[in-house]
């Protein structure tokens, strides 16, 4: 008994001492979940449910002064798919058939496989433990739309395993236009508005802390005071003008093609206040045309004649000239110091006025002078002084990145490589180097009468069209020379065109002023000089009376039809002159809005038209018409500057005369009256295959327009 | 008699000690389950499971105290008829009952659920608490382990059925008792063996286990052979070590090895059955072929026989690299809520986790996560501690008992409680399997806390008649 007793007692803490071991293991792992690792534990649930989200701010809009939308971002999705979030239940065969059936259209090029296949890939994907899945790239926002709502995908990220993620894609609504002033950013690289703009086009990305629910199994947004909501970008509004860009480009292109070119720049700024208008770089690649580099501001070359205004100026500053002095330009070729210097153009003339040595673009005139004021050693660097003053030295500060510091050799400077002969070709434009665009800078200046206007390209920073920054036109400097210089020199340029290079350019309907250029691009090179590079160029403004617009024009390598600055890039210019003209109503001189004078045959004769339209039409041109109480078709006529309104009837039951209509209201009309019409051409109608005042019997009509 | 005096008087003899530590875990499940499932300062309504929880403690409270007043002699007498009932509606659930995600275990009566599996834990207590102390019975004789073991066999089947493996493996808790009582050890050293043996056979491949008992087998022959020539230990000595070498260094040849073994064994019974050591052959041969054939029918009922919830929860605890990613996910969210406290906890109702529902069965199975995000390492180590000292005392009152019913079944009750605690808390760190068994007095459910009530109400009642015999 007392060894059963003893059994018992041990057998008990036997029991008891398990229990000790195994509330130990409790214990023990209490201890170490809790304390020795709670940590990482709870650190690992942070991390498990709070999920900060980057909300990718939205980038700002480029938009033109009168809101033509350059550059806007749009919203595109890269769709994945987590096979290992569909639960087993929703992952049915006939699931992922309406899945496959429905992405298909979309990823049809992407996968290329029949939607079985494309079914049995997804399957055996996800049976061999492969989590994401790309689906398609890029998709648009319609897109996303309609594949978010598809079977398994439509129960969400976490059930559904589908996944978007969004990004923004820059986009240009207008193309081309002006596409590498607009810029991009990308890979770091920041180039155009975009790049120099960047801090406000950008925004700023938002952070948001979203909560994992795991019984809902979505992320719930929290409200906590640390998340940033993202900023979108503020859109940036700049001075470029849609159709002046437009007219530049076509004009510019068109050039390019005619001249079989390498490349070509263009800028449009607007004289009183510097506004960059248009702002064109068009480059030969092997892809066709396109705008692979700013010229404009980021290579500075040799600017060849259009720098003898600066010439001019200096002379004209100095008091050394007037500008019918004579000149003696030596039959177009003259000798500095065993350097030949030749006049582009043939010539025998020897002893002309300033005035005509600059309208014919005489480099030995030009040259001449500036050896005869400047050549003495402590005179050159007078002459520089003079360039300096006229701020051809300095970047003009456009807000792009990459603008070219120009190069202006100082007299007698080493480092320079100053020489005997540098003088005479700096004043014809060699041995400097300019951007066009610190080229037109100073155009405009002396367009702007000696107020030199700093050009710019963006007028404003808005935040929700409220504007945060106003950049308002800055004057460089106020004068860049004499009144009487500016005004001097003005003449010279309105010659240019009157009499001068130019003078092939004229146009009757307005007057501009400028400067033809053709620079030798490879003149350096002595086993080139047969073939020869030129760089053409012409910058002036206009209208030469008034002006308003700046522009440059500069062409190089013109391989065929013409390579000098009147043959090449005064064309150019005229068109962008022409186009701004027609286009631009303030061109139109001021004040003096003369009446029109309009003759018999730019007015309408014999035009049908109906009452109302016609009506909106006269009103819209100014124009004086009779009125005689006609209620619908209208036939039009015109006397000198009157237009006279007489009625056409039309009746029910004869064919009507639709001869002067357009096919518009023709074919309403005889379509209305049952009869079939067929026509060729276009225009107004000039014949009709049944004569008016026919009786309708649904027969056939067939009408000629021209 | 002075002392008989004092029965049958409601409260009088009480064990508070017991009553308290009861009542503490009832109040503390009651505050986690609110813990659990407010949504921020919502707690529910009427029709939450807060409420409920309420009114199910205050019935609980009523059903103590109504037992205090019922004759102790009437569990004793009534056992084998609670019993009776008890198997009877685990039928009957099987027909009428309810299902709730997937297994059929409930009676729906009116709005409530009951669950007669929890009952069934209560009555099969009672019932093996009153056959182990009949005259006849005996766990040294076959005929009482075969009822004995009968008694849990019939629920656990029925059980299975439903099928509800959790609350089926609670009934193996009365294994404590049978031990208390006198069964066999070598019962629980084989039991305990295989159970090794089945988990081994499932971390490893079934044929490491046996290529395992094989060179067990081969080294005590060898051994034996020792007495002959000397020539052969150092041989078969060399080729043991050679073995272990091999399967160490080039674990892809463990077949070739497995060959060798099943080539060489044989070889050594002859020669060992012919120098006359009989016995040995006849003792080890049966065990390699039993420990081989049970370790791979292991393996095999384990992918055959089990559902892929049940294997993926033991792959989850015993080999988590072969785990489906889900169910991984239960326990990691489980140790990442309970992790989470820390030291001294989140603060009541402050748990981030527990209010996200990133741990399922939160209120119920996994309650005890929530402690361990609110409360934090405090918290549950007085659960712990709490719990410790309750068994601890319910197996003192079992010790001081007279009555052999009235021990046994407080050793049942002590059984069951501890099977749920160690397995429920183990289950949410991770030490044992996920097996769905509540955390008595704590997690959410009405038939679990009744059924556990009533054990502690009748526990406190045969104990405060503990002078009566």
């Amino acid at each position: 008994m007392s060894q059963n007793k003893n059994e018992v007692l041990y057998r008990v803490y036997i029991v008891l001492g398990l229990l000790v071991v195994f509330a130990g293991f409790i214990f023990y792992n209490a201890v170490k979940i809790n304390v020795l690792e709670g940590d990482k534990w709870r650190k690992e649930g942070e991390k498990d449910h709070f999920r900060n989200h980057v909300v990718k701010a939205s980038r700002g809009n480029i938009i033109t002064e009168d809101g033509a939308l350059l550059a806007s971002s749009l919203p595109f999705f890269d769709i994945f798919f987590d096979l290992t979030r569909p639960s087993q239940g929703l992952w049915t065969n006939s699931n992922l058939d309406s899945l496959v059936d429905g992405l298909m259209p979309y990823v049809i090029d992407d996968f290329n496989m029949t939607n079985l296949a494309f079914r049995d890939s997804l399957i055996k994907a996800r049976n061999a433990g492969k989590q994401y899945m790309l689906i398609k790239r890029d998709v648009s926002y319609a897109d996303y739309e309609e594949i978010k709502q598809l079977p398994i995908f439509r129960r969400g990220q976490m059930a559904g395993g589908f996944i978007a993620e969004e990004k923004f894609k820059r986009e240009s609504p207008y193309g081309m236009l002006a596409l590498r002033t607009l810029g991009y950013v990308r890979n770091n690289r920041m180039v155009g508005l975009e790049g120099w703009f960047d801090k406000e086009l950008k925004g700023s990305d938002g952070k948001k802390l979203k909560v994992y629910e795991a019984a809902s199994k979505i992320l719930v947004p929290v409200d906590d005071l640390n998340s940033i909501k993202p900023k979108s970008g503020n859109d940036i509004v700049t001075t470029l003008d849609v159709n002046i860009q437009d007219v530049v480009q076509k004009a510019l292109l068109r050039g390019m093609e005619h001249h079989d070119a390498e490349d070509g720049t263009a800028i449009v700024m607007e004289v009183k206040t510097g506004k960059i208008r248009a702002m064109s770089n068009v480059g030969k690649t092997t892809k066709g045309w396109y705008e692979n580099y700013n010229h404009a501001i980021g290579t500075k070359v040799e600017p060849g004649s259009t720098f003898k205004l600066a010439s001019m100026m200096a002379l004209l500053e100095d008091g050394y000239i007037d500008l019918d002095d004579s000149i003696n330009l030596e039959q177009g070729l003259y000798t500095f110091y065993e350097e030949e210097m030749r006049d582009a153009s043939f010539h025998q003339l020897d002893s002309t006025t300033i005035r005509k040595a600059f309208e014919i673009s005489s480099n030995v005139g030009v040259a001449k002078l500036i050896q005869r004021y400047y050549g003495d050693t402590d005179e050159a660097s007078k002459f520089i002084q003079h360039l300096k003053d006229f701020r051809l030295d300095q970047i003009v500060g456009i807000e792009l990145n990459g603008e070219a510091k120009p190069y202006i050799k100082e007299a007698y400077n080493e480092d320079d490589s100053w020489s005997g002969i540098s003088l005479p070709w700096m004043s014809i434009g060699y041995e400097v180097e300019l951007t066009p665009l610190q080229m037109l800078t100073f155009y405009n200046a002396v367009a702007n009468d000696g107020r030199m206007m700093k050009p710019y390209l963006v007028t404003q920073v808005q935040q929700f069209g409220e504007a945060l920054k106003t950049f308002k036109p800055t004057v460089i400097k106020k004068e860049i020379a004499r009144p009487e210089t500016i005004q001097k020199v003005k003449e010279l340029l309105e010659g240019v065109v009157k009499t001068g290079t130019a003078k092939k350019l004229k146009s009757n309907r307005y007057q501009f002023a400028g400067k033809t250029g053709t620079a030798q691009i490879n003149y350096y090179k002595f086993d080139q000089r047969d073939n020869i590079k030129y760089r053409a160029s012409f910058v002036g403004y206009f209208p030469a009376e008034d002006p308003i617009y700046s522009c440059i024009v500069v062409v190089t390598e013109p391989r065929k039809s013409g390579r000098y600055g009147s043959e090449v890039a005064g064309p150019i210019f005229r068109q962008i002159a022409d186009k701004c003209f027609i286009q631009q109503k303030e061109l139109y001189p001021k004040g003096n809005e003369r009446k029109k004078v309009l003759t018999k045959n730019q007015l309408p004769q014999l035009d049908v038209g109906y009452r109302k339209d016609v009506d909106k039409i006269l009103k819209n041109l100014k124009l004086i018409h009779t009125d005689s109480g006609v209620k619908n078709w209208a036939v039009l006529t015109a006397d000198t500057d009157t237009i006279h309104i007489a009625p056409r009837y039309i009746s029910r039951d004869l064919v009507p005369n639709v001869v002067g209509m357009g096919l518009r209201d023709a074919l309403y009309i005889l379509e209305n009256l049952g009869l079939k019409v067929t026509f060729q051409g276009a225009g107004k109608v000039v014949q009709q295959s049944l004569k008016g005042g026919t009786k309708i019997r649904g027969q056939k009509i067939n009408l000629k327009l021209r | 008699m002075s002392i008989r005096a004092r029965r049958n008087n409601g409260f009088q003899n009480v064990d508070l000690q017991t009553l308290s530590y009861y009542i503490g875990l009832v109040i503390i499940g009651w505050m986690m389950i609110i813990a659990a499932t407010a949504k921020g300062n919502d707690f529910g309504g009427l029709s939450s499971e807060a409420t409920k929880q309420g009114f199910f403690i205050l019935i609980s409270f009523v059903l103590i105290v109504g037992i205090s007043f019922i004759e102790w002699k009437f569990w004793r007498t009534f056992s084998y008829v609670f019993y009776a009932l008890s198997i009877f509606s685990l039928i009957a659930v099987l027909i009428i009952g309810k299902k709730v995600s997937g297994a059929t275990s409930w009676f729906s009566i009116g709005g409530f659920s009951l669950q007669p599996s929890e009952f069934a834990k209560f009555a099969t207590c009672l019932a093996m608490a009153s056959f182990l102390s009949s005259y006849n019975a005996n766990l040294k004789i076959f005929k009482s382990q075969l009822i004995a073991f009968g008694l849990i066999t019939i629920p656990i089947i029925l059980i299975l059925l439903q099928p509800d493996a959790g609350s089926a493996i609670v009934f193996t808790s009365f294994l404590i008792l049978f031990y208390r009582l006198g069964l066999s050890e070598n019962f629980y050293i084989v039991f305990l063996t295989l159970t090794t043996l089945f988990i081994i056979a499932l971390i490893y491949d079934p044929y490491y286990v046996i290529l395992g008992f094989m060179m067990t087998g081969t080294g005590i022959f060898i051994y034996n052979l020792k007495n002959e020539k000397r020539i052969w230990i150092i041989g078969f000595t060399l080729m043991i070590i050679g073995t272990i070498a091999g399967l160490y260094f080039f674990p892809l040849f463990y077949q070739e090895i497995f060959v060798f073994n099943f080539v060489i064994i044989p070889i050594l019974s002859f020669v060992l059955w012919r120098n006359g050591r009989k016995e040995i052959v006849k003792l080890l041969l049966p065990l390699i072929i039993f420990g081989g054939t049970f370790a791979y029918g292991a393996n095999f009922a384990f992918n055959n026989i089990l559902k892929p919830h049940q294997q993926s929860r033991i792959n989850v605890w015993l080999s988590p690299s072969k785990a489906p990613s889900d169910a991984i996910y239960n326990l990691r969210q489980s140790k990442l809520t309970i992790g989470s406290g820390e030291l001294s906890g989140k603060g009541f109702l402050q748990g981030t986790r527990t209010k996200l529902d990133f741990v399922p069965e939160q209120s119920t199975d996994f309650i005890f996560c929530t402690v361990g995000e609110e409360q934090g390492f405090v918290g549950v180590f007085g659960i712990i501690v709490l719990y410790l000292l309750f068994l601890y005392r319910i197996t003192v009152i079992a010790e001081r008992q007279r009555s052999d019913f009235s021990r046994n079944y407080a050793y049942g009750v002590a059984g069951i409680l501890f099977f749920h605690f160690f397995i429920n808390i183990g289950m949410t760190m991770g030490l044992v399997m996920i097996i769905g068994i509540p955390l008595p007095f704590i997690s959410y459910g009405g038939s679990s806390l009744l059924a556990f009530s009533l054990m502690i109400g009748v526990l406190l009642k045969l104990d405060s008649n503990r002078y009566s015999i």
